[in-house]
Order: structure tokens, then sequence, then C-alpha cells
């Protein structure tokens, strides 16, 4: 019942728009008695028909009727019931034009229309029916002639003198005779993802038109060379080649330089064209926040800024997920109950702030709250017991990095059923999306007793990206702007020595250097030392920062990057490829991963153990029981978990479940609702009276989607509850290893 | 529970669709009969239609037969702008005829509310 249907108007007034224009231009020959054939009367008649559905349901009850007669008279014409003539033409114009005015003021009255004309309506249900149309309905034709048609009388002394001693025309003829220009057209999405992939293309491509400028220029400078040393015999004709040549690449140069800012202009407008404000997705955050806070029993206020800022409508369509999870991340483990607030001598109002500011090259998300601040000995001993951190260096992390565990996968302090989608996935799934959809970073800063601080750096577009090139070792490389923090050219004797590893000091801090030839990986030989000192790319990824060594700069420009195919994702070292003027593959890298690489290189323990695959493979051998009376989804269900290296038992109903989860001992069971007998709710309930299943994880999947039922798999004992509709494999293997782990 | 809306009207089809989603269903929407028919034929997981009578190619009714005879019994649903009465009468095996207007989403959603 919530569903706002006031926010379909402006629609409703644009389409209606179109297909008013479409009956205007059909219905005018009418008015000069001329007849019109069946298909564009069908045509015309639907475009009626159109109007009248889409109003009913928007409870435009005059437009409805209006349209409801017109759709009717057409009907009768094109049914041949009834023969045109001006009259009637001239009555399908007045029905048109009453139309049309009540759909200008859809807007503006937010819905609230004055009734139907129901002389007029009255009128075209007569005509329908075949019943002469009385004279006295037609319009006077001379009345309505526009004011402004007296405008060629220059009487420039006072004009609005004039418009009022222009006789007759009353007061409503003169508001609708304006001229409505629409100022914008509906494109559908996908024509516009179309045409910004092309500009993708073509900016590719002036990269390859420059590399040919390039090589024109070569080889007129070695044609001159050439004729500067040639016989005097040949000389004279040379010259004269050699200066031509000269000339053509001097205009072949002047035409690239034109048609590059051509190019670049075209690229922006063409990104602009599917920028969209944040407040679309910022504006639903705050009512949220504090439905949210009712829910969980904590007051909460929500401060919004930078709604005006344009982002790209890709990146909005993944962040509204995002940053929902965030909120309720907030307000669920963030803020403190009011009493416990009070307690602390803080306001009882929880304030969260969600802001958003341009940042270099991209935007600035950030998610604030003024709770508690994330618990750093619960995240430490929470990491400890999933092996996820080696004991030994808990002592050296701070609280931003021990903040940062939280996006490991697997990793979730709380009891996972109240998860948004109820997947049982934590913040890994929500830092994956802002890495690998939106090409974006998440960070984030926490102060004990202060709050939490998430931050989100995303690319203005995803469309093109500003990337910097660079050769190490003979090699091309390629790294996108965001992940740069500065680049330096170092003199070899300010390089110091900590320990044994090298290192710089930059702006009072001590910065690790790496050799980017020296990763492994990376397959690239080291080069000879050069006297000009180092070239120091300092990437930063999350809090760290890392100076990467390189040979020597190729070029920084806007760049489509394009995937890898998924068979070559695992390593996440490459985030990607652009293609080079020269049509060479050059490998866009991930800074995370070249920080994980450097870290392990210098024999630093990783700060993460336990990667996710290494997770997956220590669960070998864990014993499931799957319950589900659709043969299929068990095969499928089976299937999946197999592949994963669980033992799976399968159950057809929920009694047969109940009898093999008494005759063995699961790890784990997973079980549909809807079942014949017994079903998955009462099977849950069960196996929880059971003292062998007791704390047994268990996993609802079901086609069930409804907050009641997640609400009663809650009631029953289920750990988690998974919706068939959102179901893929890695959702239901997520929770498990979340489960089990 | 997933459902197909069937509109050629994108604007109907999108506040039909929103009106389901608001009650918490998946949906998807096709543009047309012939669109429609193809995503059945194809995905089985959809357990209801909500199709708009009026359409270009295959309209409403000639959509809930096409599938009747295929072997597909997925519950229908027919929306028209007319009077719904008559069309039930017609074709006794839709599960519900529905008027487009302002009242529909009450209805479809206690209708829904049977499934």
């Amino acid at each position: 019942m919530a569903l706002d249907i006031k926010k379909f108007l402006p629609r409703f007034t644009g389409e209606a728009r179109d297909h008013l224009s479409r009956l205007t231009s059909g219905l005018t020959p009418l008015a000069s008695g001329a007849a019109l054939d069946g298909e564009t009367l069908n045509e015309l008649f639907r475009a009626a028909h159109t109007i009248k559905g889409s109003s009913r349901m928007l409870k435009l009850t005059s437009i409805a009727d209006t349209a409801h007669q017109l759709e009717e008279v057409l009907g009768a014409l094109r049914e041949g019931r009834i023969q045109t003539d001006a009259t009637l033409g001239a009555l399908l114009v007045r029905g048109l034009d009453a139309l049309s005015a009540l759909v200008e003021t859809v807007e503006a009255s937010g819905g609230a229309l004055p009734p139907a004309d129901a002389e007029l309506c009255a009128a075209l249900a007569a005509a329908a029916l075949g019943e002469a149309v009385s004279s006295a309905d037609a319009p006077a034709p001379a009345q309505s002639t526009p004011t402004p048609a007296s405008a060629p009388n220059p009487v420039p002394s006072s004009p609005p003198a004039t418009a009022q001693t222009t006789a007759a025309p009353p007061a409503e003829s003169a508001a609708p005779t304006r001229l409505r220009t629409p100022d914008s057209v509906r494109v559908r999405m996908d024509k516009l993802d179309e045409l910004i992939k092309l500009m993708g293309e073509v900016v590719s491509n002036q990269a390859k038109l420059r590399q040919k400028l390039f090589e024109a220029r070569t080889l007129d400078a070695s044609l001159s060379a050439l004729a500067a040393l040639s016989l005097d015999a040949e000389r004279e004709p040379l010259t004269t080649q050699a200066s031509a040549v000269h000339q053509f690449t001097l205009a072949l140069r002047d035409l690239v330089q034109e048609q590059e800012r051509l190019t670049t202009e075209l690229n922006d407008r063409a990104l602009v064209m599917r920028l969209l404000p944040l407040a679309i997705v910022f504006d639903p955050i705050a009512p949220l926040a504090r439905e949210l806070g009712r829910e969980l029993g904590k007051d909460v206020q929500c401060a919004i800024s930078g709604g005006e800022i344009e982002l790209d409508r890709q990146l909005i369509d993944h962040l509204s997920d995002a940053l929902v999870h965030l909120l309720r991340n907030a307000i669920d483990h963030g803020l403190e109950t009011p009493a416990e607030r009070l307690a602390a001598g803080k306001p009882r109002l929880g304030r969260i702030r969600l802001s958003a500011r341009q940042d270099g090259n991209g935007l600035l998300i950030e998610l604030e709250d003024d709770g508690r601040g994330l618990d750093r000995e619960r995240i430490l001993a929470k990491a400890l017991q999933k092996g996820l951190i080696d004991p030994a260096r808990v002592a050296t992390l701070d609280e931003d990095a021990v903040a940062e565990l939280i996006f490991q996968p697997g990793f979730s302090t709380s009891a996972i059923i109240t998860d948004i989608s109820g997947r049982g996935v934590g913040l890994d799934v929500v830092k994956r999306a802002i890495v690998e959809n939106l090409r974006g970073a998440l960070s984030i800063s926490t102060r004990p007793d202060a709050g939490t601080r998430f931050g989100l750096r995303l690319p203005i577009s995803l469309a093109v990206m500003r990337v910097l090139l660079f050769e190490a070792g003979g090699r091309a490389f390629a790294l996108t702007a965001h992940q740069i923090a500065e680049l330096i050219r170092l003199p070899p004797e300010q390089a110091i020595q900590i320990g044994d590893r090298p290192a710089m000091v930059l702006r009072n801090e001590f910065l690790p250097l790496v050799r980017l030839t020296d990763l492994p990986s990376l397959h690239a030989v080291a080069p000879a030392e050069s006297g000009r000192g180092w070239l120091v790319v300092v990437i930063q990824a999350a809090q760290t920062k890392l100076g990467l060594i390189v040979d020597r700069l190729l070029d920084e420009r806007d760049m489509v990057i394009k995937p890898l195919p998924a068979h070559l994702r695992a390593s996440g070292l490459v985030a990607g490829m652009v293609v080079t003027g020269d049509n060479a593959l050059v490998s866009v890298l991930q800074a995370s991963a070249l920080l994980e690489l450097a870290r392990r290189l210098r024999g630093e323990t990783p700060i993460v153990i336990a990667e996710r695959s290494a997770i997956r493979h220590t669960i070998g051998g864990q014993h499931l029981l799957v319950v589900d009376d659709s043969l299929n989804t068990r095969e499928i269900e089976r299937e999946i978990l197999e592949a994963h290296g669980y033992r799976v038992t399968l159950a057809e109903d929920g009694l047969d479940g109940w009898q093999k989860a008494l005759g063995g001992q699961f790890d784990a069971v997973i079980t549909d609702v809807d079942m014949p007998g017994l079903d998955g709710f009462s099977l849950v309930s069960r196996l929880r009276g059971h003292e062998h299943y007791r704390s047994t994880p268990i996993v609802m999947v079901t086609s069930r989607q409804k907050p009641e039922d997640k609400q009663r798999g809650v009631q029953v004992g289920a750990d988690a509850y998974i919706v068939k509709g959102d179901f893929n494999q890695s959702s239901l293997v997520d929770t498990l290893s979340n489960l089990l782990g | 529970m997933h459902i197909l809306v069937v509109d050629d009207d994108p604007l109907v089809g999108e506040m039909t669709l929103a009106m389901l989603e608001e009650a918490g269903h998946q949906v998807q929407l096709a543009e047309h009969g012939l669109d429609a028919l193809e995503r059945l034929s194809e995905d089985a997981s959809i357990e209801l239609v909500v199709s708009d009578l009026h359409m270009p190619l295959l309209n409403g009714l000639e959509l809930f037969q096409e599938l009747r005879e295929r072997g597909l019994q997925q519950p229908f649903v027919l929306l028209t702008g007319d009077d719904p009465a008559p069309l039930l009468a017609r074709e006794p095996g839709l599960s519900a005829c529905l008027a487009k207007d302002a009242a529909l989403e009450q209805r479809l959603s206690e209708l829904l509310a049977q499934f």
C-alpha cells in the first residue's frame, strides 16, 4: 500500500504529451473533412487508450474520462459505425485540447485535477453513438485566435495596454496559447550505454592516431636528413619532396590536435548525459535510517549533504545496496541504545552523517556515526579465533589496521540473520561490490566512543578512467589515477635502509620502497641502474602507502579499461587491460594486491593469513544434510556444495530430513520451507529441540521472501535465510563457510 | 513470489511492477505477449503472470490461451482498461480479471495474498 504513485506523474506528463501530439497530427486532417485509413485510426485509438490506462492508475479521473470518450469515438470510427465529417473533426480536436490542458496541470497540481468537462464528454459520447453533434458544441474558431496576433502592429508606447485593449479573448485563452517546447527527450538507458561505449572506443582510437602522427614525424625527420646528405644532383628534387612531406606532417599534426580536442569534448559531453544527482540514492537514506532506528530501538538523526553532486548512472545503481548495507551496519553495530548513550554522556539522539564531495579525480562519499566505535578487542579476538591474523602481530596493528579486518571474508561479529538480504554475509561483500563493480575503494577509520567513519572513494564514471602508464623492466604497466598518491624523483643518496629494506622519508613518514621488477608474478627483468635517481610512484590503498620504483613514465590519459576474462581474475593483481596507441595490451595493476605482494617480499607475514580459497580448503569433508522436495533444487545444491568440498546427504521432504538427521550427525542442515508433510519451519524447530542439533548451523533456502517469513525463520532457530530469487552459488557457499568457519 | 508483468505501455508496466515490488515480490517486466511467452518458456521459476489485455501482436487473452496450449499452468491475472466482468465470463480459466484503476494496488495485493 505504501507505493507512492505520485512519483510517476512527471513521466505520465511526458508520455501523455507524446501521445497527444500523435493524436493531434493524426486528427488534424479530420477537421478539414478528410477521412482516415484504418491503420491510422487504430494507432490513434491505441494512443487514447494508453492515456486512459495510465491516468486511471494514477487517479487522474478527469483525464481518464475524457480520454475514454475520445477512445469511444475513435473506436466507432474504426469499426465504421460512424462517419467522419468536419463537425466531428472539430469536436475531436476540442477533446484533445481539453486533454492537453488537463495534462499540463498534472505536475503543478500534484495530480489533483478539476473534474472533466461534462458537456464535452457528453458530446463525445453522443458522437460515438452516431448522434448528430449539435453545432453549439463546436468551438467558434475565431475566438481562440491568440493575442500575439496583434503583435505586427507596432505600438512601441505601451505594449501591455495593447494586450488589454484587444477586445474579446477572455482570460482563459491567454495562458494556453503559448507554444510548448519540450526541454527533454527520453532515451532508453541501453541506447545511451551503447553511445558511451562507442565513445570510449573513439577515445582509444585517438591514441592510435596520435601514434601514427608520431611515426609520420619520424619519417619526415629521416627524409629531411636523407635530403641533406644526398649528392648534389639528387638534392634538388629530394629537398622539394622532403619539404612537401614536412608541410603534410605539420598539417596532419594540426588536424590530429584539433581532432583530439573535439574528441575529448565530445566524450565529456557524452558522459554528462549519463550523470544523475546522488540525491536519487541519498534522499531515501534519512527516512530509512529513522525506520531502521525504530526497528532496533535507537533514536537516529541523519544529516545528508552533497546530494547535488552528479555521478554516472551505472555507479548509482550499484551504490544504493552498498550504502544501505553500511547504514544498517552503522545503526545496528555503531550506534548505542539511548540508555547507553545517556550513560556515556552523549546526546540521546544518535547521529549519522552521509556526505559526498569531489575529491581529486573522483568522488568521496562518507558515512559516519557518532557511536561507540569499533571494539578493538572483540575484533582481534574474533580474527584470532577465525585464524585470520598472526597472533605475533596483534600488538603492532594500529586502530585502522584492526578496523580493516572487518572487511575480511568470513568476518562477522553478530547474528548474521539481521543482514539486509538475509544472506548471512558481511562487509566483505560490500567491499567487493565497491572494488569490483564500482572500481572504487572502501576505507574505515574509527575512534573508541566517538564513532566510525566509512569512506567510499569512487570514480565519477566507469566509461573511461584516468590511467598512468609506466615502464619497469622493459614492460609497460598501468595504474588508475585514484590509486596513485604522487610521483617523486628520488636522488639515490636520499634513499635509506631500514633494517635491510630500502625506504625513504616522505614528509616525516617512512615510506617503504620496492622495485616493481622485484615483485614476484610480474615476470619483468630488472634494468641497469641509471644515474638520475629513482622514479617513485607512490601508491595507496586504504591507509597504507608504498613507493614503487619504476624505470620511466610513458603517458597519462583517459582510457577504457577492459575487464579481464573470468579465468584470469583470480590473482587480483591485474584489474584489467588497456589498449595503447600502438595496439599493445597493458595490464592495469591493483594497488592493494601490490601492497600485499610487497609485504610478502619483505618477509612480513601478511596481516591476513587466510585467503578466501584457503578457508574453503579447510572445510573439506564437513557433512551436510540438504532437504528439499524438488529433485532439481536438491541436485543443484548438491553439485554446488560438493564442488566446494562438502559431503552431502539428500532428503526428499521434511520427514525424510528429520529421520536422516536422527540417523547421522551433520555439521550443517540446509532446508527448503514449502514441503509436503513436515515443512521447513517445523523441521527446524524440531531439530532445535534435539540435543544434537541445538547449535548446528541451519540455513533455510526458500522462495518465500516476505519479512514475516524471514522473521519466522529466525524464531524457529535458523541461522540464515536465503531467498531462492537471489540464490546463487556464492551466497549459499559464503553463508555456509561463515557459519561453519 | 516471482511474477511476470506484461504490458506494452512502459509507464503502466512499471507502475504495476512497482506495486508488486512494494508488496515484496520479485518482478520482471515483458513488453508484449511474445516477449512474455519467450520468458515463460525459458524461465520456469516464474510463478504468476499479470498481463495487460490490449497489446499489439499477441493480446493478453491470446497469451493466456497460448500458455495453456503449451502446458504452462501458472496462475494468470488479466488487467484491462474496460469492464473486467465479461472477460472473466469468456475465459473462466483466468485466475482473476482486474480493472486498471486506482484501486488496482489494493485488489492485486488482496488477490496475491490468496496464492
